[in-house]
């Protein structure tokens, strides 16, 4: 479905649409060119009449968030029956489609650098009195995938709405849950009261999301699954097992334990006993990890399935096994890496395999 | 002192909260976007002849992207010949008055490194800030840094040049001292951070940046109390305040340098020889590496860097001979023994530096 504009549409005298750019379940985004002040910005749409309802409650709660990990919100404006809210354009995707259509998993390094902006900026939301309600990756924008340049927690404002929708469809039982669009995306990461009781969803609710979306990013799973059977899993709130490819590799071990550590802690099924976003940022403060820049290879070959050599931009870059994480590459596989000078060929570290 | 009678009117969407207060070029009206809920501060301009030509400088502040620098929202048209600019409402009190910078040693430096951040975010912008000072920066609730009022009504422009003296005396660098034409760079935002360095550390400025025009400081102006600062960065906040204005460092090092520090003592080795960890910091900065009769090598951790600080016989970092004083890479392993010898007579282990990340 294609939202109510096109480009070249242009809102009151000042918004000029170049594209639409996204549909998620409660409304459309388009990228839009400021006309007065010349510079692009993101213009969404309500959807459908629940999110019309709350639109402008939902533009002013995002609002009050002021944060580098948290998009902007720049303008609110209505016209006759139409709303649209002016937000900060990111020049990038969300994080399931940046990160993890690419790669089944990231490796502790960046993981940890995720987890440390992400709780920066849900620390700053909650400071600011706003519960997100509905944090999973596609509410995550991503700049330049890898690199993580920027990564900025969006669609504060839709919580709300969403947050009806879901408690409708948890009320319905499991077939209506199923029926909405919203409540499919957002199950893995809901916590156990939001599917239980979601009047009591509060700040420990985007805690448990956030640990959700981590242990996805660190295993390549979610932690109680997907579609139906995630639901009793959830209720059941079970500590999640790892896979053992975490902690079988000593170079990425001690991360990787670290890691777990705060999922674990994130995905405790009482809310009151889940860290707070100060305490994650200030455990996210601790974490050692390298910030050098990410390219992208193709194993070009493997030799004694020990080690080998990937192509980057034409340029061979040595690779031993120990500097991968999780799945082992072989020739014309893709990878993700970082690349440190080595005597002639540079030297890969770390190295994840992409999809 | 009298209450000011406003002559501006407001567009609707805007209430006015309290009175406008002075700020660099015309008042600040503090109010509320009926729209969005939420406060905002509008700068009054009230020469409306200045709009065009500060158009174009206010849309390339607007495309800049910087955590630093204030957010601009909107511009709008007021009556009486007069516009707003419309900016994100910082609340809290100016640095001028704050005791956060003089909290610690770190926080001093991190609040450096917030503000260099942002001077260079400008200055990569193309812009020139021209009224960098303490008063012109406030913390914000998640003390984040955030610089504002430019000295956009600044005669001046593409050219750099003003008529006479522009900026704050005691900020000001000696280039804005003169008469007639005055050309300047962005070094005079270099000068003005030195000056306000100095102003974060002592709550004063040194007598020389009281002259005016300003004298050359006396050396090691940075290296007294009552914060101690390492003394490779007090000389190069040292030479922010350069005479000459070719002295001076770019802000992009002055930023990177401050960086570097703010992770002092803060790295960490993993070092991996035959599927066993060791970790390596400031507690325990030294590791030896030794396989006898083949090569031995020391690395030390010294709180910037771990290098190689002693090393014999055969040994090798990613390939090539060590030698002392050799950087340990980010990434690397470590080779005992030359490629000619049989693999049992040879011993790897990796190597692993990193660092938690300033995250704002």
């Amino acid at each position: 479905m294609s939202g109510p504009l096109s480009p070249g549409d242009v809102i009151q005298e000042r918004y000029k649409i170049v594209n639409q750019v996204g549909e998620g379940g409660m409304q459309f985004v388009y990228e839009a060119e400021d006309l007065i002040l010349k510079r692009t910005v993101a213009l969404k749409m309500p959807k459908n009449d629940s999110a019309k309802k709350r639109f402008q409650r939902s533009a002013i709660v995002a609002a009050r968030v002021n944060h580098p990990n948290i998009a902007k919100t720049l303008d609110y404006l209505q016209e006759k029956e139409c709303q649209y809210l002016i937000e900060e354009f990111i020049e990038g995707k969300d994080l399931d489609k940046a990160i993890l259509k690419k790669a089944k998993y990231l490796d502790p390094y960046l993981v940890a650098r995720i987890f440390n902006y992400l709780a920066k900026g849900l620390a700053a939301s909650h400071h600011a009195g706003v519960i997100h309600r509905d944090l999973k990756p596609t509410n995550v924008m991503v700049v330049d995938a890898f690199q993580l340049n920027a990564i900025k927690i969006t669609d504060f404002g839709i919580a709300k709405m969403a947050e009806e929708e879901l408690a409708a469809a948890a009320e319905g039982g499991s077939a209506t849950l199923f029926d909405s669009h919203t409540a499919v995306g957002a199950l893995p990461y809901m916590s156990p009261e939001a599917i239980n009781t979601p009047k009591d969803v509060s700040y420990p609710t985007d805690v448990w999301s956030l640990g959700a979306m981590m242990y996805e990013l660190l295993t390549g799973d979610q932690p109680y699954g997907y579609g139906l059977k995630a639901v009793g899993k959830i209720q059941e709130a079970q500590p999640p097992m790892f896979p053992s490819f975490l902690s079988s590799n000593p170079q990425f071990a001690p991360l990787a334990d670290h890691l777990k550590d705060i999922i674990l802690q994130c995905l405790r099924k009482d809310p009151s006993s889940r860290p707070t976003a100060d305490s994650l940022v200030a455990q996210g403060g601790n974490l050692c990890y390298s910030i050098a820049p990410r390219h992208i290879g193709v194993v070009s070959r493997v030799f004694f399935k020990a080690y080998g050599f990937i192509d980057v931009d034409g340029v061979g870059v040595f690779f031993n096994y120990d500097s991968v994480y999780g799945e082992k590459p072989v020739a014309g596989d893709k990878v993700m890496l970082s690349k440190f000078p080595g005597g002639g060929a540079d030297r890969a570290h770390p190295v994840v395999k992409l999809q | 002192m009298l209450a000011r009678i406003i002559m501006v009117k407001l567009p609707k969407r805007y209430t006015q909260l309290a009175c406008p207060t002075s700020g660099g070029f015309g008042d600040v009206i503090c109010c509320n976007d009926n729209h969005l809920d939420r406060k905002v501060a509008i700068k009054v301009i009230k020469d409306i002849k200045e709009e065009h030509r500060l158009r174009d400088e206010l849309v390339a502040l607007l495309q800049m992207r910087s955590k630093h620098v204030v957010q601009v929202y909107d511009i709008v048209t007021l009556d009486a010949g007069s516009f707003g600019i419309v900016e994100e409402f910082v609340d809290g009190g100016d640095l001028w008055n704050s005791d956060v910078p003089r909290q610690s040693p770190d926080t001093y430096l991190s609040i450096l490194w917030q503000i260099a951040s942002g001077i260079a975010d400008i200055h990569a912008a193309g812009l020139i800030h021209r009224d960098i000072k303490p008063t012109n920066m406030k913390l914000d609730g998640e003390r984040i840094v955030k610089i504002f009022d430019f000295g956009l009504a600044r005669k001046g422009g593409a050219d750099a040049a003003t008529k006479g003296f522009i900026g704050t005396y005691g900020f000001a660098a000696p280039e804005l001292y003169g008469s007639g034409k005055v050309s300047f760079t962005n070094a005079i935002d270099t000068y003005a951070f030195g000056a306000t360095a100095f102003f974060l550390k002592c709550r004063d400025l040194p007598p020389e940046l009281q002259k005016r025009p300003p004298q050359s400081v006396t050396s090691g102006v940075f290296s007294s109390a009552p914060i101690s600062i390492p003394h490779d960065l007090a000389v190069l906040l040292e030479r922010c305040l350069a005479h000459n204005f070719m002295d001076r460092p770019s802000m992009a090092t002055v930023r990177d340098e401050l960086a570097r520090h703010l992770h002092r003592d803060k790295h960490q080795a993993l070092a991996v020889h035959s599927g066993k960890p060791y970790l390596f910091n400031s507690t325990n900065r030294s590791a030896v590496l030794d396989f006898p009769k083949v090569g031995m090598v020391e690395i030390t951790y010294d709180g910037l860097k771990f290098f190689v600080s002693q090393t014999s016989g055969e040994v090798y970092i990613n390939n090539s001979p060590a030698c002392s004083g050799m950087e340990i890479p980010g990434s690397c392993v470590v080779a005992l023994g030359g490629a000619h010898r049989k693999s049992n007579e040879r011993e790897f282990i990796t190597f692993d530096v990193s660092n938690p990340e300033v995250v704002l």
